[in-house]
């Protein structure tokens, strides 16, 4: 793994956990066939002393457990957001704040753009996970991938 | 004694996730309002009485910075406390809020127990 992805992996492990009470794990070996066909992406850009875009994929069924995560329900309360990939986004978002200050610093300013979610198909998550620079993770039993670009 | 308190952020769930850590912080809420953005939370700020902001920068519509530039041309929003609660990590962009009146920053993930500091450091430790 390149240094960026490194950090990357460091970052996205403690923000999964202090925000989502999320464990992650990298793969052994390479990442199990998830069992949906359905996919979220969030994607958020940013610019400042340099410029990039960081993205999260997870299986589309995984976004109510995370906002229930993050919420901090119990078992069985009921999830009353209304917008179901609003956690994921706000995951990507601390992720790439967090991220930003381990890479470059507490003094830069960068501006972050809001993040936008896309749903891929089985087809969009291979080409997702077979991109250069693309990190695979386990969450909760869960694949998850996350790429940083730059420029 | 219990404050009334406006949070301030695009996110449904960062929202909801400041209102829960604020009452397992014990923090006394009178009557919590929301918004979306600045211009929403400008709307609610002139027609409600509200102890303290919590604010997020990057919003659409209106971001925190704008609505913060606004409350302090008006009289009677000046005074409001705010505290921006945010992912960005940047001391000069932390230092250029707290000229431009800002109580406090808050960074992303947060405890309640940090919450509860903040809200007793801006409100003078009246929540007891």
């Amino acid at each position: 793994m390149s240094e960026d992805q490194v950090l990357l992996a460091k970052v996205f492990a403690r923000v999964a956990e202090d925000l989502a009470f999320m464990f992650t794990e990298s793969p052994d070996e390479e990442l199990d066939e998830p069992a949906g066909n359905a996919f979220a992406k969030a994607h958020m850009s940013f610019h400042g002393p340099f410029s990039g875009t960081l993205s999260v994929a997870v299986p589309e069924s995984m976004c109510a457990q995370i906002a229930s995560n993050v919420l901090g329900l119990d078992p069985g309360d009921e999830l009353f957001i209304q917008q179901p990939y609003d956690a994921l986004k706000e995951l990507l978002n601390v992720t790439c704040g967090n991220l930003l200050t381990a890479m470059a610093g507490e003094e830069p300013v960068f501006d972050l753009q809001p993040p936008e979610v896309t749903v891929l198909d089985r087809a969009g998550w291979d080409a997702f996970k077979d991109s250069p620079g693309t990190v695979p993770f386990i969450v909760e039993d869960e694949p998850v991938l996350l790429s940083l670009q730059r420029g | 004694m219990a404050y009334n308190i406006l949070i301030v952020d695009d996110s449904e769930t960062v929202r909801a996730v400041i209102a829960k850590t604020l009452a397992i912080a014990g923090v006394q809420v009178g009557e919590l309002h929301q918004a979306a953005n600045g211009q929403e939370a400008l709307a609610v700020l002139k027609a409600q009485w509200v102890d303290l902001v919590f604010t997020d920068i990057n919003m659409p519509v209106m971001t925190g910075v704008e609505m913060i530039n606004l409350m302090q041309q008006e009289d009677l929003l000046k005074s409001v406390p705010v505290v921006v609660v945010s992912t960005e990590g940047s001391k000069t962009r932390m230092e250029d809020l707290i000229q431009k009146g800002v109580r406090a920053y808050i960074r992303k993930p947060f405890t309640p127990e940090v919450l509860r500091d903040v809200v007793d450091k801006v409100l003078g430790g009246q929540n007891e």
